[in-house]
C-alpha cells in the first residue's frame, strides 16, 4: 500500500466515523460538567451516580483538578459549576455576585495524626502543634505536651514534623488555625496554602505530597505527626490527637464536633446563596461553641444563576434540590453534612437560577 | 600477569552487570507490583471492568473503567488522524529542505518541544482550544496529545530517512522520478520500518500521558463516548483515572487505579513489543 495514503488511514477513519455519526442524535440527555477542589471529588462522584440514577438524562462529570483552577475555569465558562473549599474571595465576590451563587455542600476537618508507638491518647493545642512545627519543640516529653497529657509515657524521642510539599487548601485551613488560636507565636506570614516551614531548617521537617504523601510519611517515621483531610485518617485507621478547642475542649474530628463547629459560625454565614461568603471560610476555623472541633472547613459549589440552555438551567435546579435533601442520606466516609440551618439559604438558590 | 588481567576483566563485567541490573530493578518492581496488584483486581471484577463505570466511592462495589477505556482509544484515534500525518510530514520537510529557513526552525522547534513540560502544552490548548469551544473535548485533548507526540515521531522519522544513502535517491532521479515519488517511494520504501517505529512509539507516548489532559478533556467519567458527536464533548482516559483515583483514600477506587494500571502496563508493553519486532525485521 501507498505510504502516503497510510499516512491518514485514522484521518480517512476519523472521517467515516463522523459521517457515519451524522444521521444519529447524539446524546439525548443533559449534561454537566464542574470542575474544582479535588477533595470534594469523591463526594461530587457518590451524588452525580445516585442522582443520575434517579433521574437519567442528567449526567454529572467533575474534573478534580484543585479549588483554584475550578473557580478560575467557572469564571471563564468553561464549566457549568465549580467545586472550591476556599468560596470566592471579597474582591471576586464583589464583581460576580450578580451572576455566581455558593452554597457550602459539606464540611471538611483536618485530622491530626501521629505515630508514636504506646501512645493512643494525645491532646494538643494550636500553640504546642504551632511549636512542633515552627522546631521550637524538639522531644515527645517536652514539657508542654506533658502539661497537656498528665499520666500519658510520652518518650524522650525526636519529633519529625510532616506537612504537605504541594500547595493544597489542607495546609491553609491547618495554618489558619494555628494562627488563630497561636497569633502571637504563628504570624499571619506562615498562613496560606503553601509556605516556608520553619521546621525544615531544623531538619526535623519532612514534606509529603497530597494527603496520602502525609499519611505514608507519617506510617513510614516513627515519632512523626502529621495533618490530612479527616477521610484519610478514618479509611487508613490512624491515631489522631484531640485538639483543644476556644471553649478550651479537647475534641477529636468526628461528625458531631464538625457540626458543632459549623453551628458555632452560624452568625457569619450571608442569608442569601448570593451573599458574601468569605468571612465564613474564616470564621469556621477554630470556631466558639461546645464540642466543636477547631480545624474545620466548608467546601462550597458554585453555580450561575443563568445557563444559556434552559434543559441545563433545570438540571442545576434539580441538582441543588437534590443535593440539600436526599443526597444528605448519601455522604461518603469522611464528609460530614451540612447543619439544616445551612441548608435552608442554599435552596434559596432553587429560586434563583434560569434558563 | 596474565591472569590478573583476566581478574580485572572478570571485575569489571561483574560490577557493570549488576549495576544494570539495579538499573532494570525497579521497572521490574513496578511491572510485577503492578501485575499482582492489578491482576487479583481484574480476577475479582471480570469483563464488568471493562465495560461499566466506576463505583461510587467507598462503596463495597468497584465497578469498572469503560468510559476511560473508550475515551482512551478515541483519543489514541483521533490523535493518529492529527499526529501522524503532522509529524511524518513534518520530518520529510525537514529532511528534504534542509536549508530552507523553516525547516531549520521546525527542527529546533519539535527538538525543544521534548524539554517542555507536557502539562505546560495541555495549559496551552486550554488557553486556546478550550476556551474559544467553552467546553472541555476528547478533541481538544487529542490534539495536546499530537503535539506530545510531535517531537518523538519526528526525531525517529527524521533519522531513519537520513540512513537511507544517498545511491538510492540518485538512482531514482536517474529514471525520472519526481521528487515526491523518491521521497514517498524509494526513501520512505526503505525506511518504512523506521517510520513505523517512530509511528508506535509516539502513540505508546501518549496512551500513557497524563499531564496534557488533566485541563483538557474534563474528567468525564459518567458518560461512554460512542460516536463522533462525543469527540466534541468531554471525555476520560485510563491514565488520568490512575492518577486521580490513587490520590484518594478509598479502596474500591485504589483498586481501580490498580486494575487500570495494569491494562494499562499491557497496552504500552503491546505497542513497544510492536515497535521492537518492527525494527528488528530491518533488511535492506
Amino acid at each position: 500500500m501507498d505510504i502516503r495514503a497510510l499516512l491518514f488511514t485514522p484521518a480517512l477513519i476519523v472521517l467515516l466515523l463522523g459521517l457515519l455519526s451524522m444521521g444519529s442524535n447524539g446524546r439525548d440527555s443533559v449534561s454537566l460538567q464542574g470542575e474544582g477542589s479535588s477533595f470534594l471529588y469523591p463526594q461530587i462522584q457518590a451524588w452525580a451516580s445516585e442522582f443520575t440514577a434517579r433521574n437519567p438524562g442528567i449526567i454529572i462529570n467533575y474534573n478534580p483538578t484543585g479549588s483554584g483552577a475550578g473557580q478560575s475555569s467557572f469564571l471563564k465558562g468553561v464549566v457549568d459549576f465549580a467545586g472550591s473549599d476556599p468560596p470566592l474571595s471579597r474582591d471576586v465576590w464583589e464583581e460576580s455576585w450578580d451572576r455566581v451563587v455558593q452554597m457550602p455542600v459539606v464540611i471538611g476537618m483536618v485530622a491530626i495524626v501521629y505515630n508514636v508507638p504506646g501512645v493512643d491518647e494525645l491532646r494538643l493545642d494550636g500553640e504546642v502543634l504551632a511549636l512542633i512545627y515552627l522546631g521550637v519543640i524538639e522531644y515527645w516529653d517536652d514539657e508542654r505536651i506533658r502539661a497537656l497529657n498528665p499520666g500519658e509515657d510520652l518518650p524522650h524521642e525526636r519529633i519529625i514534623a510532616v506537612h504537605r510539599s504541594d500547595s493544597s487548601g489542607t495546609t491553609q485551613v491547618f495554618t489558619l488555625f494555628l494562627h488563630k488560636s497561636a497569633p502571637d507565636v504563628w504570624g499571619e506570614d506562615l498562613v496560606g496554602k503553601s509556605i516556608e516551614w520553619p521546621v525544615d531548617d531544623t531538619g526535623r521537617g519532612i514534606g509529603g505530597k497530597g494527603n496520602q504523601g502525609v499519611l505514608e510519611a507519617v506510617r513510614s517515621n516513627l515519632y512523626s505527626i502529621g495533618y490530612v483531610e479527616y477521610a484519610y485518617a478514618i479509611k487508613n485507621n490512624m491515631k489522631t490527637a484531640a485538639i483543644m478547642n476556644r471553649e478550651g475542649e479537647f475534641i477529636k474530628p468526628s461528625m458531631e464536633a464538625a457540626q458543632a463547629a459549623a453551628l458555632g459560625a452560624l452568625d457569619s454565614i450571608p442569608d442569601s446563596p448570593d451573599g458574601d461568603w468569605s468571612r465564613a471560610f474564616q470564621d469556621i476555623v477554630y470556631a466558639p461553641g461546645s464540642g466543636s472541633y477547631p480545624i474545620t472547613s466548608w467546601s462550597f459549589l458554585l453555580f450561575y444563576k443563568s445557563y444559556n440552555d434552559p434543559a441545563k438551567a433545570d438540571a442545576v435546579r434539580r441538582f441543588i434540590q437534590w443535593i440539600n435533601v436526599e443526597g444528605q442520606a448519601h455522604i461518603v466516609d469522611g464528609y460530614i453534612p451540612v447543619p439544616a440551618q445551612v441548608r435552608q439559604v442554599n435552596l434559596k438558590a432553587v429560586e434563583m437560577i434560569h434558563g | 600477569m596474565r591472569d590478573w588481567r583476566r581478574v580485572k576483566e572478570r571485575i569489571f563485567l561483574a560490577v557493570t552487570s549488576i549495576l544494570a541490573m539495579v538499573a532494570v530493578a525497579p521497572l521490574f518492581h513496578i511491572i510485577a507490583s503492578v501485575a499482582i496488584r492489578g491482576g487479583g483486581v481484574l480476577y475479582r471484577a471480570g469483563l464488568d471492568f471493562l465495560t461499566s463505570q466506576p463505583a461510587p466511592p467507598g462503596s463495597s462495589m468497584l465497578g469498572g473503567i469503560g468510559p476511560a477505556l473508550l475515551g482512551t482509544l478515541w483519543l489514541a484515534l483521533l490523535t493518529s488522524a492529527i499526529g501522524i500525518p503532522l509529524s511524518v510530514l513534518t520530518a520529510v520537510f525537514i529532511v528534504e529542505f534542509k536549508d530552507h529557513p523553516l525547516a531549520r526552525l521546525a527542527k529546533v522547534f519539535t527538538s525543544s518541544l521534548l524539554e517542555i513540560p507536557t502539562v505546560l502544552i495541555g495549559m496551552l490548548v486550554f488557553l486556546t482550544i478550550v476556551s474559544m469551544m467553552g467546553h472541555y473535548s476528547l478533541l481538544a485533548g487529542s490534539i495536546a496529545l499530537a503535539i506530545v507526540m510531535l517531537p518523538y515521531t519526528v526525531s525517529y522519522v527524521e533519522r531513519a530517512m537520513e540512513e537511507v544513502p544517498r545511491t538510492y535517491r540518485e538512482a531514482g532521479y536517474s529514471i525520472g522520478m519526481t521528487r515526491s515519488q523518491v521521497v514517498f517511494d524509494v526513501v520512505m520504501g526503505i525506511a518504512r520500518r523506521g517510520v513505523a517505529a517512530g509511528v508506535v512509539i509516539g502513540l505508546a507516548k501518549i496512551v500513557s500521558e497524563t499531564a496534557p489532559l488533566l485541563f483538557t478533556i474534563g474528567s468525564a467519567r459518567s458518560s461512554y463516548p460512542m460516536s463522533m458527536k462525543d469527540v466534541f464533548e468531554p471525555g476520560d482516559a485510563v491514565p488520568l483515572l490512575i492518577f486521580q483515583f490513587a490520590q484518594t483514600p478509598y479502596q474500591n477506587w485504589q483498586d481501580l487505579a490498580w486494575g487500570a494500571a495494569l491494562i494499562l502496563t499491557v497496552i504500552v508493553l503491546a505497542l513497544f513489543a510492536a515497535m521492537k519486532l518492527i525494527v528488528r525485521e530491518v533488511h535492506l
